[in-house]
């Protein structure tokens, strides 16, 4: 989902703990776009059936590696 | 010998010198002091040349020698340290000015081990800002120039490392790697780059900027070399934490071992995408090289790399937590690529930060099942030779893409794999483009087997197109 200008400069100002001028958000927005379209990839990505073997298997009876 | 073939040596080369009291640990201190000086103009590879204490140093490691106390292959032997690991009563920047009053109390477990082997540190490196990037084009203390072209990157973010080797002013440098910041000056400026297993060398010192895949490793001019400093500093080290009491070998005898009959595996994906035309030929040369010396080759498959750029998201958040406590009161005082580096970790939740965590830890077993099979993986350390420096973005195959700043992955895409497996990864020079600009060649290892990797990186460099060839800086 599209982050508008405004939001994206107070989410910086409130998590980051600075502004952002509108001429650095122009600069930096392009790339900062790009990220959160591949952190959105990241969301999307189904993992379910990818399994690690440190990890909980529920079809193996739900048994967690010590 | 005349100062600049001394210089030329390697450790192994020259500590049975010192150890015969042949050469002395003062001279060859002054000269490398006098080589830093004539070099800094044209590399900027210092941050704060060491003058004074060196040959303080210097002068204890001879009178050592003077009482028949021989401390090994590193006694004598003039070093760099890359400026974000502690030296103490000695500045230690990281590289920014918001760090450029910071004088440590006490030195790195690294340092400490170096110096009670006997190493000589003649300075401290130029780096990336914060360490955070792949040019060491700082923009405080300047860009550090290449040796084989100073138009060029050195790599990063250990870049002064990698020059002051490369050009013959250090006989090893200590640098750090989280995403492959040893192993791109390495391959940039055509010497040997070590990144060990995790756990293997203490951080102890290291100002990190991620919790997770940073290491302190050496840049060497020769693969032998490499295993005498990595001699040195392995080890546990019960105040960090992150080393595992796994017993140290003996890198020297290992690397005596034959090499024939052992498996290469040759990654079917990923890591030999969007490679440069020059870069893939001198590794296909490479490959068939090793085939000559008797390697077997088998082609492996590491599915799970698909997900590999989710492994940028955990370093990301990392950054900002590092960067949190002086952005507010120092914002000023920030190069913009490092700062607007830390903008994208503003937005990954928690639940981002465990699945990348999830797809770390897919891709370490996968690799790990994968090295069941064969000995060690063979790669190119980078898809591209060196950037010039004044390069923003570069065309590759597959569109154009970043140098520097957000989004600048792609030089890094082979390296920053092991960052997140913790497996060990070393670069050896295998040629040079066109351009004359080196190229590297990377060989991966299984956990803890460094001394398999030196065995066969040893084998490879004693055949490399790269062995004897320096670069013509004047």
């Amino acid at each position: 989902m599209p982050i508008s200008d405004e939001t994206m400069k107070r989410i910086i100002a409130e998590y980051g703990g600075f502004e952002l001028s509108d001429a650095e958000l122009a600069l930096v927005k392009p790339e900062l776009e790009n990220y959160l379209t591949e952190l959105q990839n990241l969301r999307d990505l189904d993992l379910s059936d990818v399994m690690s073997a440190r990890l909980l298997r529920p079809a193996d009876g739900g048994q967690a590696d010590a | 010998m005349p100062d600049s073939d001394l210089l030329k040596l390697t450790i192994s080369e020259v500590a049975p010198l010192i150890q015969a009291r042949e050469v002395s640990p003062v001279d060859l201190t002054e000269a490398a002091l006098a080589e830093a000086e004539r070099r800094q103009p044209t590399l900027n590879s210092f941050i704060n040349i060491m003058r004074e204490q060196a040959l303080e140093q210097a002068e204890q490691a001879e009178e050592a020698l003077s009482r028949g106390e021989y401390l090994g292959p590193l006694h004598g032997i003039p070093i760099g340290i890359k400026d974000n690991i502690a030296t103490g009563g000695i500045t230690t920047t990281v590289g920014t000015k918001v760090l450029r009053d910071n004088v440590p109390d006490e030195d790195a477990e690294v340092v400490r081990r170096c110096k009670a082997a006997g190493a000589i540190i003649i300075g401290k490196e130029n780096l990336e800002e914060f360490a955070a990037g792949a040019t060491s084009n700082n923009p405080h203390y300047g860009a550090v120039h290449n040796p084989w072209n100073v138009d060029h990157i050195p790599g990063g973010s250990s870049g002064g490392g990698g020059a002051n080797v490369a050009a013959g002013v250090t006989f090893a440098s200590l640098g750090t790697d989280l995403g492959g910041s040893v192993r791109l000056p390495g391959a940039f400026c055509g010497v040997v780059g070590l990144k060990q297993t995790f756990g293997r060398v203490s951080q102890r010192g290291l100002l990190v900027t991620s919790f997770n895949g940073d290491h302190i490793g050496p840049m060497t001019r020769s693969v032998r070399d490499s295993a005498l400093v990595l001699q040195a500093i392995a080890g546990y080290d019960p105040l960090d934490p992150s080393t595992v009491p796994v017993p140290v070998d003996d890198y020297a005898l290992i690397m005596e071992r034959g090499i024939s009959g052992l498996t290469m595996g040759i990654p079917s994906n990923y890591y030999y995408d969007h490679l440069d035309p020059e870069v893939e030929e001198a590794i296909r040369r490479a490959i068939a090289a090793l085939e000559e010396l008797g390697v077997e080759t088998r082609e492996v498959s590491v599915p799970s790399m698909q997900y590999a750029g989710a492994l940028r998201f955990s370093s990301m958040a990392d950054s900002v937590v590092t960067h949190e406590p002086y952005i507010e009161a120092s914002r000023e005082d920030y190069g913009p690529d490092t700062l607007y580096r830390t903008l994208a970790g503003q937005f990954v939740l928690g639940r981002d930060y465990s699945k990348a965590m999830k797809v770390q830890r897919i891709i370490k077993e996968e690799h790990a099942r994968v090295m069941q099979d064969v000995d060690f993986l063979i790669t190119p350390t980078t898809p591209l030779p060196a950037p010039r420096i004044d390069a923003d973005t570069l065309d590759v195959e597959g569109g154009r893409q970043k140098v520097r700043g957000p989004g600048s992955g792609h030089v890094s895409r082979n390296t920053s794999p092991m960052n997140a497996t913790g497996f060990p990864a070393i670069t050896v020079p295998c040629g040079f483009s066109e351009l004359g600009l080196p190229i590297g060649l990377q060989f991966i290892g299984r956990p803890w087997e460094e001394g398999n990797l030196f065995r066969i990186a040893n084998a490879y460099e004693a055949v490399s197109p790269s062995r004897g060839v320096w670069p013509s800086l004047e």
